[in-house]
């Protein structure tokens, strides 16, 4: 039995949670953080190359250029500043500049944009896990096995888009998308229909009936002129990857440790829900007093979305959830286990949805619908759907799954720590490695649902894709590469550690030393950019010699860096397939992992959730000095790009406070129930067979 | 499942090694190979089980390695003229190679005896973590968001009022600002070689129309060169609806000023260029302009002095056919002792565009555009060094530096002023 807590200091929670708001307190609390990063506070002292040096001589400039100023205001006042202001409904607008504690307008409006996306991704992305988890703890009675086959299309249209979108970037398979949905999802249908009644096939048999069976349904309803052989192997590998995920659902092992990881994971999302809730409205209230004009603009451009379908979709939601939630030991207990998993896809399918439409006015700031000349004219649908909808809906779709395994690894890490009892860190121990595992796992496509996502953007204008990559936000990718070569490493060297704990995998680690070289390199390449100036050419007080010299330059060049991005993937998936077959020829300790491992894990998840936000901010700033581009004008005072350092600071103090109140929602949720009871906790217990 | 293992990696290792053909040739493959067989390698060997190391035997030989290793990192990257940051980069990822096998073989941590131990472990992860990404964030090169403001809070160009310096800067900002340097540079100055660079290929020798509708229409005139399929679809054909009337006279009036009155405009992809000289198209329409039958040159007949067939038809007139031919000496303090097959492009062109004093070789600069002329010379020299008789091309001439476009305005080696 667990000891009580006798007081509140010694509460272990209370502990680090006072730790964690001290260190966010003592960083966030760095005061005056200007708007400006050209201050020196704002760059935490760590001053830069650029035009550090010659701060003191512009400050000197500055107080004589600002009585300069003075005297010429009188000069200026007939001047016609019109343009500043004269786009679009932005004619008229009157700003308002808020400061506290050196949070500007835009710093709130950031700070809470990007927590209720973080909480958004925790509710749509962490259902998708549980459901599937939640089949594979359940016995397949056979009211499971019916809802099996519903989860098995559920989980096919997910793989099947994903295989598709990345056939359709890298080979270049026109409908890939389609091909990858419809084959998968057939391929699934058959499968698991077949298998229902008896176990009619074996996993070849499986693989053979959904790959023909998807291919044939996948013909028929992608809209083709002529077909071609690249598109009906994707359908071949589709199908077969369908039938091959239904065979091995429909008759796995049931696992109680699955049904008990989903059910934790679940108590969780509860309490994540009403943050996301909470946190919306503070965007919204945010917004309407530091960008009212704009976001009023922008809700009365899809009057339909905002007062009927979204609305709609998030009471829904909420209802469906709540029942996922409560539901789960009343159905358990009366033996219904086959409907909860039915709810919890119905919860999915509701909550993605309600991405795919909000996804419709973000991707409408950034590409409104061409020509612009008819916005007025044009359908709400037609503005939704416009060139960067379906990219960002496939990059969140699947950054969404990345963030729930991810999230599972902290979820892992934190009851590890927190666990006194060996069966407890045997399953945390265990938990933690699921999450790492389908993290990566799903974080393997994401870089080429990025790729899809700028392509778009590049064809709708390149201007913002240049911005992006070649522009002011040059070094901000650059970083975006660091952070994504760590994961890659932490992930590695997490396996590396839990590798271990099993016996006698040590004759893999010669081979994964050597992967490690491979990583560090090719981190290294996809590390090096054109040049080491933060804009397109470089501006006063910039270094312009800082340009690698055209004989070198295909090393920052993209043929490289899918190299190196190669070379990543191969390493983590050998080192993958290496421990696997270290788990199954050799007996793996759960609990004793080296307790280097969970904070490996949760330096996994806070990269994760920090190069989130990262992205989030590059795809923000982006629009430049647009709210809508080409639409609708920012005119306000900070419609600048923030540099790097000052976007950096920020981003980890909303990563912080993420953090602080995820680890008070994994301690309410799941260690506080389990330090409240007397007795041991009466979990789910397996239903009985109907 | 061994079986299904080695079906899975030979798959995935072939898939590899064909990509990495396919993208870097014979070497890429060989690479692959390499670590296949290196991988291949060490699966042989066999360990003993781990001994955990103490701090000091975890380093002792990793830190000798790792400085000769950033020392030789630092040393061929200087080599390969890599400039200083790069090199910094090269040893930095050294150490952080140092810190990962050192990570690798730390010995097991001990077991957290308090809840003290593991909320001190995780307050150092989470500072760790943010430590790297706050300090990277803030020593990757910066810019100045005031320089940004000021681009953008400046008024639209209007060109009004404006005189020529002023509309050819207002054009330059025009492209700045649509970020043409993205793909195009301009001699030195520049982001990539994804399109022509439009100072050497002297984008400025063609009328203002052509280059609108360059602009405009980017798709009708594809760049010799460039006519791969994604070099075809790279320029972007929204100009027309983004850029005013008087931000695409700017845009021309600046593009107009990409000339080098020292070289022979050059073609195509950085890596396979070639100038003028060896560009049968050009030579084929010199050769109109040389016997005074292109349309666009009327008025201009070279060949009614030096003759159709290379042999002078008027005394004095230069005869191409010979190779060993020299200058003239009719223009005081300006002479040079090289043969005509070794004269620099230069001299083409001053001798062309401004001709011999008090002879019948006129100025022609000033009467014809200078893009013929260029055409006319190019064809010229067939006459001593026929095109199939060529065993090479000529080599494609360094880009101009600054310092040498500047000195062409102060030498002032263009007739028009204004460039």
């Amino acid at each position: 039995m667990l000891k009580q807590p006798r007081s509140l200091l010694q509460n272990a929670f209370a502990k680090t949670l006072f730790g964690l708001i001290f260190v966010y307190l003592l960083g966030h609390l760095a005061p005056h953080l200007t708007a400006s990063s050209s201050s020196i506070v704002s760059n935490l002292n760590f001053q830069t190359l650029a035009y550090a040096a010659e701060d003191d001589e512009e400050e000197e400039y500055e107080e004589e250029e600002e009585d300069d100023e003075d005297g010429e205001e009188e000069s200026a006042e007939e001047e016609d500043l019109s343009y500043l202001t004269d786009i679009g409904p932005a004619a008229e607008h009157e700003f308002a500049e808020f400061s506290f504690l050196g949070f500007s307008n835009r710093k709130f409006t950031w700070f809470a944009a990007q927590l209720h996306i973080l909480f958004a991704s925790f509710i749509l992305g962490c259902p998708m896990f549980v459901v599937i988890m939640e089949v594979m703890g359940a016995r397949r009675t056979q009211g499971v096995r019916k809802a099996i086959i519903l989860s098995n299309v559920f989980l096919a249209i997910l793989i099947g888009v994903v295989i598709g979108i990345t056939g359709e970037v890298i080979v270049g398979i026109h409908h890939g998308v389609l091909y990858g949905l419809w084959a998968c999802a057939f391929g699934a249908l058959i499968v698991s229909f077949l298998n229902y009644f008896h176990r009619l096939m074996n996993i070849r048999a499986s693989a053979l009936i959904g790959a023909a069976f998807g291919t044939l349904i996948s013909a028929g309803l992608t809209p083709v002129e002529h077909y071609e052989v690249s598109g009906i192997m994707l359908a071949v590998i589709n199908g077969a990857v369908g039938g091959l995920i239904s065979n091995g659902i429909m008759f796995a092992r049931s696992d109680f440790k699955f049904e008990r990881l989903a059910h934790e994971i679940t108590k969780v999302i509860g309490i994540c829900y009403s943050f996301t809730a909470l946190t919306g409205g503070l965007f919204l209230f945010v917004m309407l007093v530091a960008y009212k004009d704009f976001i009023t603009y922008l809700i009365a451009s899809f009057p339909t979305l905002f007062m009927v379908a979204y609305p709609t979709l998030f009471i829904l939601e909420t209802v469906v959830m709540y029942i996922y939630v409560y539901s789960w030991d009343p159905l358990n207990k009366a033996n219904k286990k086959g409907r909860h998993i039915v709810t919890g896809i119905i919860l999915n399918v509701l909550g993605l949805t309600l991405l795919v439409a909000l996804d419709g006015p973000a991707t409408f700031m950034q590409t409104p619908t061409k020509p612009l000349a008819d916005l007025l004219t044009i359908s709400e649908w037609d503005k939704i759907s416009n060139m960067a909808w379906m990219p960002l809906n496939y990059h969140r779709l699947v950054g969404n799954g990345t963030f729930g395994g991810y999230m599972v690894c902290i979820i892992g890490a934190y009851m590890y720590l927190w666990s006194n009892k060996n069966e407890e860190r045997e399953y945390y121990d265990w938990v933690g490695y699921i999450g790492n595992i389908i993290g990566v796992a799903i974080m393997i496509p994401l870089p080429a649902m990025g790729y899809i996502f700028v392509r778009e953007i590049y064809q709708y204008d390149a201007t913002i894709g240049m911005y992006i990559m070649s522009d002011r936000e040059s070094m901000f990718m650059l970083v975006q590469g660091l952070l994504v070569g760590t994961m890659f490493s932490a992930s590695n060297i997490y396996m590396w550690v839990s590798m271990k704990r099993i016996e006698n995998a040590q004759r893999f680690f010669p081979a994964m030393k050597f992967g490690f070289v491979l990583i560090i390199i090719s981190a290294a390449i996809w590390f090096t950019p054109r040049r080491f100036f933060a804009t397109m050419l470089p501006e006063p007080g910039m270094n312009p010699d800082m340009v690698l010299p055209d004989n070198l330059a295909f090393l920052a060049l993209m043929i490289s860096k899918n190299t190196a991005a190669f070379c990543l993937v191969t390493v983590t998936f050998i080192n993958y397939i290496f421990y696997t077959i270290a788990t199954k020829t050799g007996k793996v300790h759960y609990g004793k992992v080296n307790p280097l491992g969970p904070y490996v894990l949760i330096f996994l998840g806070f990269s994760d959730i920090w190069l989130m936000s990262w992205m989030g901010t590059i795809r923000e700033l982006s629009r430049m000095n647009w709210h809508i581009y080409k639409v609708f004008k920012d005119v306000t005072p900070e419609k600048f790009a923030p540099t790097l350092a000052e976007s950096g600071f920020f981003v980890t103090t909303i990563v912080w406070t993420f953090f602080i109140l995820m680890t008070a929602i994994i301690w309410i949720g799941i260690k506080y129930p389990k330090t409240k009871a007397t007795k041991p906790a009466q979990e789910a217990a397996p239903q009985m067979a109907e | 499942m061994k079986i299904d293992m080695i079906i899975v990696g030979v798959i995935a290792a072939l898939s590899g090694l064909f990509a990495l053909y396919s993208t870097f040739g014979i070497a890429g493959a060989i690479a692959g190979l390499a670590v296949i067989g290196i991988y291949a390698l060490l699966l042989q060997v066999k360990l003993q089980k781990l001994e955990e190391k103490t701090f000091f035997q975890n380093i002792r030989f990793k830190v000798p390695i790792i400085l000769v290793l950033a020392g030789i990192l630092w040393v061929l990257a200087g080599k390969f003229n890599f400039p200083v940051w790069w090199q910094i980069e090269f040893v930095a990822f050294a150490l952080v190679g140092f810190f990962f096998f050192t990570l690798l073989d730390w010995k097991t941590l001990k077991l957290e005896k308090s809840n003290f131990d593991w909320t001190i472990r995780i307050l150092a992860t989470y500072a760790l973590a943010s430590t790297i990404f706050i300090v990277v964030t803030a020593q990757l090169p910066q810019f100045d968001p005031e320089f940004e403001l000021s681009k953008l809070n400046r008024p639209p160009v209007k060109l009004e009022g404006l005189a020529g310096p002023e509309v050819i800067a207002a054009g330059r900002e025009v492209f700045e600002n649509n970020k043409c340097f993205n793909c195009h540079k301009v001699f030195w100055e520049g982001n990539s070689d994804r399109g022509p660079n439009l100072g050497s290929k002297q984008i400025g020798l063609y009328p203002a129309a052509y280059i609108k509708d360059q602009i405009l229409s980017p798709r009708r005139n594809q760049s010799p060169g460039f006519d791969d399929p994604k070099s075809k679809k790279a320029m972007p054909t929204y100009y027309g609806e983004d850029l005013s009337e008087d931000e695409l006279i700017a845009l021309v009036s600046y593009l107009k000023t990409m000339r080098d009155p020292t070289r022979m405009p050059i073609e195509g992809k950085f890596g396979q260029q070639w100038t003028w000289w060896d560009d049968k198209d050009i030579i084929a329409e010199g050769q109109q302009v040389f016997e005074g039958l292109h349309p666009q040159a009327e008025g201009l007949n070279c060949a009614v002095c030096h003759g159709k067939d290379g042999i002078p038809m008027m005394t004095g007139a230069l005869d191409f056919r010979n190779a060993d031919n020299t200058d003239t000496t009719k223009i005081e303090g300006d002479h040079t002792d090289k043969l005509l097959k070794d004269w620099p492009d230069a001299l083409w062109y001053r001798r062309v565009t401004r001709g011999v004093p008090n002879t019948p070789m006129a100025p022609w600069g000033t009467i014809f555009p200078h893009l013929y002329l260029w055409k006319a010379e190019a064809y010229a020299r067939t006459f001593h060094d026929p095109l199939e008789k060529r065993t090479a091309k000529r080599p494609v001439p360094a880009v101009p530096t600054k310092e040498e476009i500047e000195k062409w305005q102060t030498d002032g080696m263009f007739m028009d002023p204004l460039l």
